[in-house]
């Protein structure tokens, strides 16, 4: 009989010790699945609480659960195959939910659907068309997984996965092959026992493998602190970031049961894609190794056993993993909460560290120069003081100030300002930002350079900023929340995107290969402006790695001071990729990477690509001018 | 071991300074202030004999208000208690002067072992520690790169000019002023800033002490150096330069 009624609904003729059977079986297998998400549950509820979240506003939270969740639009979107195969499972199981409670109860004897009905018959045959595409999905999956096999996966061979593909299939074989037996046949119960067995096997599995995702990510998508890479204030007197146990909050918790080991985050990783220790992947789950092993409230060490300090300190805080991750883990917050615990209690002991630390504990900049040197340049570009009554504040940064090539981006963006009117005027006495010693985890130092500049500011009534280095205005604008209310700021390619049209156009002979800085792209979500830039000055072409999946230049974090990496260079491996392009220029928006580059480049080879950053392009068209000519004071 | 190390607060480095009306010191109003040097490597040397050999670290200073800030970074790096002599007319009191206020606070305490930066950034003198030893009848050595606790008493090493190092034996108690670079100073970090709350400050003045103020020494005017730029070209192949450019730059500015 083909496609008649769905059988698998009503088995006819079940005993009562069928039924009792299948009710022990039920109750087992629900066992089996509390026994380990019980535990699970236990650690996460009581580990610390998260000193500031709070659940309002809620829309962002609802939004991103229906969009990332309900939608499956990150996982598609980041990998489109995998991700729709993912997708057609994940839609099954919400078209399944109410055909395996049914089943459930059928099974007792109190069946709900009937396949008789209008609406019983019509949500089978629904939920059929799901089945059939979840097969489909499930088998894509496996071929993936076991022949093709991507490296982030791991080396090992998951057989729990393989396993638990082989259990989805039969959930749905089971389902599917019922429409095609009469139901009085043996055939149709054997269907239906098969059916069961599969489901009530799955179910303990869940929670004891990585399919615990399952359950925890949609409450972990929804309750994440909902701000990409946010570093949460520390609580009290007696919180030094992530030290032991007794430190992981609940978001962080429950963020490393979450984790599908699934890789993207190492995929993305510059750490990891250059034979360095760390593995974004590998912390999160060492984060859950320590939870398995000892709790949330133990005192034990975090670092040592179950994660290396080394991998810790090898972050550049580029958040390629946390943007990529499908389940909501913040890896950014976990990381330099790592830092912070080893920093904010001295454990960690690193040469260059400390001078970098003991550098900004007196003086001014991360680059250990006297301030004297940055009154030279200032005075020797003419650049204005400011003095309240100019509309920009120009922020110089470390790298603006001291830097000799970070001061000629200053000085082209400045003739640019004076070409187009705009007034502006630079700080008397700047202090570092506090963005190395930020992300590196030492909050006495960031805390005293934060508030230090927001004084200076206040005094200075400055209302608007522009600075040419992104990480600057990541940490003017977010991270010296904590400690006051930062004037408004924004990156020069912001402003220059804005007066692009004022700004002379030059010929459309170069190819210029612009490079997104982690901290203006994925940290702060401005992709076109600098392109639009760079669009004045040739024309703009993409490296295979862009936009929200642009590769780190290696500086950031705080690692542009800590001296020589171990494995391959970030910095060459970004800029063979840049040069591969064939652009006769790279187009750079940040000192750091413009930094990294200049010495990457020189390194590959012969005749390189010349480098600049959209500042220098952007000025590369303007006639000759004298300097400051339009500034009112 | 009982050390005490002896501290000065001093104008930052990094600060512009300007010469005040009176022509005798510079212009303080917009300084801003951080620990001298030279004692920083002295805490940082007695901090790392007490982690080896246990016992306290007292931290000593005489000073005007300001110098709390200090004595609360020295306290956050791990020394245990500080005694501070509040002094507003430091500047009135020659070396001699400081070093009798900073014995007499000593006598009360009697370490094992006192140190203190070879020189101050501000005056430079490199005086107070010679002068602390006499007046408190101890033996001193001076330039000291590294101590070692021994059996009898200390091993320590010594800068002589021109790379050339002295060691030398010495019995306990005794007073070392310290040059800086022996040692790595370690950070300041969050936790031993709080935990620096909790810690002892025990506030002397000089009349307590019973020291006046009369110098024998009395400065008489400070001026600033004249700048001089001076470029140097070094001649030969790019590779010769390079060589004597890292020859000049480790053995003439010493930066390598």
């Amino acid at each position: 009989m083909l496609l008649s009624l769905p059988t698998l609904a009503s088995p006819q003729h079940f005993s009562l010790v069928e039924k009792i059977v299948f009710a022990g079986m039920m109750v087992a297998s629900g066992y089996l699945f509390w026994r380990r998400f019980g535990v699970v549950l236990n650690k996460i509820l009581k580990s610390k609480k998260d000193p500031n979240f709070h659940l309002f506003p809620i829309g962002k939270r609802v939004w991103d659960f229906f969009w990332e969740v309900l939608c499956q639009a990150k996982v598609i979107r980041e990998r489109p195959l995998p991700g729709l195969a993912h997708a057609l499972v994940f839609w099954a199981f919400l078209a399944f939910a109410l055909v395996t409670l049914n089943h459930c109860a059928t099974g007792l004897g109190v069946g709900f659907l009937s396949p008789d009905g209008l609406v019983g018959r019509w949500y089978f045959y629904f939920a059929a068309a799901f089945a059939l595409a979840c097969a489909v999905g499930i088998l894509g999956l496996f071929v993936r997984r076991f022949l093709v096999r991507p490296r982030w996966l791991g080396e090992k061979l998951s057989w729990e996965s393989g396993f638990i593909a082989f259990l989805i299939f039969a959930l749905m074989a089971t389902y599917l092959a019922s429409f095609f037996v009469a139901d009085a046949d043996m055939a149709a119960r054997i269907l239906w026992w098969a059916h069961s067995l599969a489901l009530l096997t799955f179910l303990p599995l869940i929670p004891h493998t990585k399919h615990l995702h399952l359950v925890l990510s949609p409450a972990t998508i929804f309750l994440s602190r909902g701000s990409y890479a946010q570093i949460p204030p520390l609580s009290g007197d007696e919180d030094f970031g992530l030290v032991a146990g007794t430190d992981l909050t609940q978001l962080v918790s429950l963020q490393a049961y979450s984790c599908v080991e699934c890789g993207r985050c190492t995929e993305h990783c510059p750490a990891a894609n250059t034979g360095k220790l760390l593995n974004p992947k590998e912390i999160i789950l060492g984060v859950r190794a320590y939870l398995n092993d000892l709790g949330p409230a133990s005192d034990q060490p975090l670092l040592g056993k179950y994660n290396a300090q080394e991998a810790v300190f090898q972050c550049t805080t580029c958040g390629a993993c946390e943007f990529q991750c499908p389940v909501g883990i913040e890896h950014v917050p976990i990381l330099v909460g790592l830092r912070r615990g080893a920093v904010n209690t001295g454990a960690w002991e690193d040469d260059y560290g400390s001078k970098l630390f003991l550098a900004l504990e007196r003086g001014s900049n991360a680059l250990g120069i006297s301030p004297a040197e940055r009154d030279k340049f200032i005075q020797k570009q003419a650049l204005p003081i400011f003095d309240g009554t100019q509309e920009y504040c120009l922020w110089l940064g470390c790298m603006g100030g001291y830097d000799p090539k970070g001061r000629e981006i200053v000085a082209d963006f400045a003739r640019v300002m004076n070409y187009l009117g705009t007034s502006y005027g630079v700080l008397r006495k700047e202090k570092c930002t506090g963005d190395p010693v930020r992300r590196l985890g030492n909050d006495l130092v960031f805390q005293q350079l934060a508030e230090a500049n927001l004084e200076t500011l206040a005094q200075n009534k400055v209302k608007k900023i522009v600075s040419i280095c992104p990480h600057c205005v990541r940490t003017i604008q977010e991270d010296w929340k904590e400690y006051g209310t930062p004037p408004e700021i924004e990156h020069h390619s912001e402003f220059l995107a804005r007066y692009a049209d004022k700004l002379p156009h030059q010929s459309k002979d170069e190819t210029i290969v612009f490079h997104d800085p982690c901290y203006l792209g994925r940290y702060r979500n401005v992709y076109e402006q600098p392109r639009a830039v760079a669009g004045l000055a040739g024309t703009v072409v993409e490296a295979p790695r862009n936009h929200e999946r642009s590769f780190c230049c290696g500086a950031g974090g705080g690692l542009a001071f800590l001296g020589e990496e171990t494995g391959e260079r970030v910095s060459h491996n970004r800029a063979a990729e840049l040069v591969a392009t064939g652009a006769s220029t790279v187009g750079t928006a940040c000192p750091f990477c413009n930094t990294m580059f200049r010495d990457a480049l020189a390194a590959g080879g012969e005749a390189p690509p010349q480098l600049l950053d959209i500042a220098q392009l952007a000025a590369r068209g303007l006639p000759i001018a004298s300097p400051i000519k339009d500034q009112a004071n | 071991m009982k050390i005490i190390v002896a501290i000065k607060q001093v104008p930052d480095r990094d600060a512009q300074f300007r010469i005040d009306g009176a022509g005798k010191w510079i212009e303080e109003a917009d300084l801003q202030f951080a620990l001298n040097e030279s004692d920083a490597y002295a805490l940082e040397e007695a901090l790392q004999l007490k982690e080896k050999h246990g016992g306290e670290v007292i931290v000593l200073s005489a000073g005007p208000e300001r110098i709390g800030q200090t004595i609360r970074e020295a306290l956050a790096k791990g020394a245990d208690r500080a005694i501070n002599i509040a002094c507003d007319d430091l500047r009135a009191r020659d070396a001699l002067g400081v070093a009798r206020l900073l014995a007499a606070a000593v006598k009360q305490e009697s370490p094992d072992l006192l140190l203190t930066g070879l020189q101050s950034e501000d005056l430079g003198l490199g005086q107070t520690g010679v002068i602390l030893a006499e007046l408190l009848d101890l033996p001193h050595a001076s330039l000291i790169l590294h101590v070692e606790k021994t059996e009898a008493g200390l091993t320590v090493k010594r800068e002589l000019e021109e790379g050339w190092y002295q060691s030398i034996e010495m019995p306990l108690p005794a007073v070392l002023t310290i040059q800086s670079g022996g040692n790595k100073l370690r950070y300041a970090t969050l936790m031993g800033i709080k935990r620096a709350k909790t810690k002892e400050v025990r506030q002397l003045t000089a009349a307590e002490l019973g020291v006046d103020a009369t110098p024998v020494v009395v400065l008489d005017r400070v001026s600033l150096p004249q700048k001089q730029k001076s470029t140097q070209i070094l001649p030969g192949s790019p590779k010769e330069a390079a060589a004597a450019l890292v020859e000049k730059l480790k053995f003439e500015v010493r930066v390598l």
